[in-house]
């Protein structure tokens, strides 16, 4: 079936009982969401949000409680769905008794790829990922960084046209991170549509087009990052203001900051920026700026998931 | 959607190349731990005693071990001696083998379903069926192998110094590889529900345990006061694997070499090991990782 969309998910929820008493945890609630191919989709929210029972209901390693869930228009709980998807869990484990060639040859094959495919294909990747004079060595020799990468080749040994990634840098130093950040970056073109499940938000910022943020289970904010963090507040910038003046601005509720020139302002609404701006002036003080600014993504992720609480 | 160039077009479903790599992984940890090499290990032990036992003269040793036994008891001859040694040595075989093979097993289960692990593996286009046939025709493999090697070498060992080759001993290969099919399903349920090794081997030795105590079901009938509480004796007595009934069969065709019923323990068995191993697929469906 012809989709725009990579990933569907249409009033998914999964209610976990526990063993004994029976009790419900509802851990994912109601979730509808699309993403279309070819994009990077950053996937948010606070620890026990629903992210990663989110992700293994797409790949029917937890069963829905309600709602279905599709890639590339397939049902999710058909083996085929997951054929052109590569998957990196978070907390893996992978076997270490197998060599870097031998997990990469192991999982190849369960992904459908031929013998002589995977031949051509594991030199390629452990040379993409750094590891080209690691591919015989035991996997539990490794680091926790070369884990990391290995897991990366293992999900795009079969060229996937779906990456999911569950916390990708996780536990990974920062240069290892920024190898795996060029990795893939080099699917950028390509077609490949990365899913990046992650708590990380400057990573997320960085990297993906496109964000949900889930909290509680529920989906709580989507959109592009650009529109999500734009036109997010005011920053006035003012020198010779009298300290009366900053009184009568700091009562408004409106945050001042000093800065080489004088203070700063920032006011979140127009409203209030345009008070300030009315009680500086009226004190004989001198804006010398006046501009908007951009949230970032910490903001937005910090106010949705509040108000979700307060809610 | 097309499939790329290279990537295999059979269903997750059905795809014998799939199979094969789950097969081959449980080999490669199988041959990985230690509990393995221990298997092959005491296997190798125990056809080293039997070189070493074997250098004494079989005549002069057959002539004095029968001097042991009382004389109403004595074994004719020389042969005859063979035979009952094979068939002591085939029953110690059976039951040591299987619990050896059961222990040894008992972690290839919980292993797979480590959160990390099994996550990974169900993201890949293969049903779950196929996930738990891959690990236990692999353990059975495996188990074979070590099987063959033992019992054969043992009757190579044997038939190279009696020059008496009884081929009746060989069947402990296959009645061995059976009975630890059928309990291996037993280890499967107990591993997809618990996750326990321990678990697992616990209720496998005592279904062995208990295969023999109902085993003795003449005697116990006749004990019974009530007739449902023979009836329930009997219940359990067909529901249980046989597995002393199909060792006593072992041991009166190789000494006595006299047709015996294999057919009702083997199909009971067989019922109660396809019974257990469809109930671990059914609950592996449904449980989340």
């Amino acid at each position: 079936m012809a989709t725009e969309y990579a990933v569907e998910a249409h009033g998914l929820g999964k209610i976990y009982r526990t063993r004994f008493r029976g009790r419900e945890i509802r851990a994912v609630s109601n979730l509808t969401l699309c993403v279309p191919q070819g994009v990077k989709f950053g996937l948010l929210g606070p620890n026990g949000a629903g992210k990663t029972t989110f992700v293994k209901m797409l790949l029917s390693a937890v069963n829905p409680t309600s709602g279905s869930a599709a890639l590339f228009g397939k049902d999710a709980r058909d083996p085929d769905a997951r054929r052109p998807v590569g998957y990196l869990p978070e907390n893996h484990r992978f076997p270490t008794y197998l060599s870097g060639r031998g997990m990469l040859d192991f999982y190849g094959a369960l992904s459908g790829l031929d013998a002589h495919r995977r031949k051509q294909r594991i030199p390629q990747l452990l040379e993409l990922v750094g590891l080209k004079d690691w591919g015989d060595v035991r996997i539990k020799k490794y680091s926790k960084g070369m884990l990391q990468r290995l897991g990366l080749a293992q999900a795009l040994i079969h060229r996937p046209r779906l990456l999911i990634l569950d916390e990708p840098t996780d536990g990974v130093d920062p240069v290892g991170r920024r190898e795996i950040r060029d990795i893939l970056n080099g699917l950028t073109g390509t077609g490949v549509t990365v899913f990046i499940n992650s708590h990380l938000l400057s990573e997320v910022e960085s990297f993906c087009e496109y964000v949900a943020i889930l909290s509680k289970g529920e989906l709580a904010l989507e959109g592009k990052i650009s529109s999500l963090v734009a036109g997010h507040g005011y920053r006035v910038a003012a020198r010779g203001v009298p300290e009366q003046a900053l009184d009568q601005v700091r009562r408004l509720g409106i945050a001042i900051l000093p800065n080489p020139e004088g203070i700063e302002v920032q006011a979140p609404t127009l409203e209030e920026a345009n008070a300030a701006v009315d009680r500086i002036r009226a004190a004989g003080g001198l804006i010398v700026s006046f501009s908007t600014t951009t949230g970032s993504l910490e903001e937005v992720f910090i106010r949705t998931t509040q108000a979700e609480r307060a809610a | 959607m097309s499939t790329q160039p290279g990537l295999s077009s059979a269903s997750g479903l059905s795809s014998p190349s799939v199979l094969a790599a789950l097969i081959r992984d449980t080999f490669e940890e199988a041959l990985a731990r230690w509990l393995f090499w221990g298997l092959f290990g005491l296997s190798t032990l125990l056809i080293a005693i039997f070189l070493f036992v074997l250098r004494i003269d079989v005549v002069q040793g057959a002539v004095s071990l029968m001097g042991i036994v009382p004389t109403s008891h004595r074994i004719p001859d020389i042969h005859k001696f063979v035979n009952v040694s094979y068939a002591i040595v085939s029953i110690m075989l059976y039951i040591w083998g299987t619990f050896l093979a059961i222990f040894a097993s008992s972690g290839l289960i919980p292993s797979v379903l480590e959160a990390g692990r099994i996550s990974l593996l169900l993201s890949k286009p293969l049903t779950r069926t196929m996930l738990l046939a891959g690990r236990y025709i692999g353990n059975v493999l495996v188990v074979s192998l070590n099987h063959i090697y033992l019992i054969f070498g043992i009757w190579i060992i044997i038939g190279l110094k009696t020059d008496i080759w009884e081929a009746r001993f060989l069947l402990a290969i296959p009645i061995s590889i059976f009975i630890f099919a059928v309990l291996l399903c037993v280890v499967v349920l107990i591993g997809v529900v618990f996750e326990s090794a321990a678990l697992s081997v616990m209720v496998s030795v005592a279904l062995m345990l208990i295969s023999t105590i109902l085993a003795q079901r003449q005697i116990v009938v006749k004990l019974l006061n009530s007739e449902w509480s023979r009836q329930l004796w009997m219940a359990f007595y067909w529901i249980v694997p046989k597995v002393y009934d199909l060792g006593a069969a072992l041991r009166q065709t190789i000494l006595y070499q006299r047709r015996v019923d294999w057919l009702t323990p083997l199909w009971t068995s067989a019922v109660f090991g396809v019974v257990v191993l469809s109930s671990a697929i059914y609950v592996f469906q449904r449980r989340d990782f």
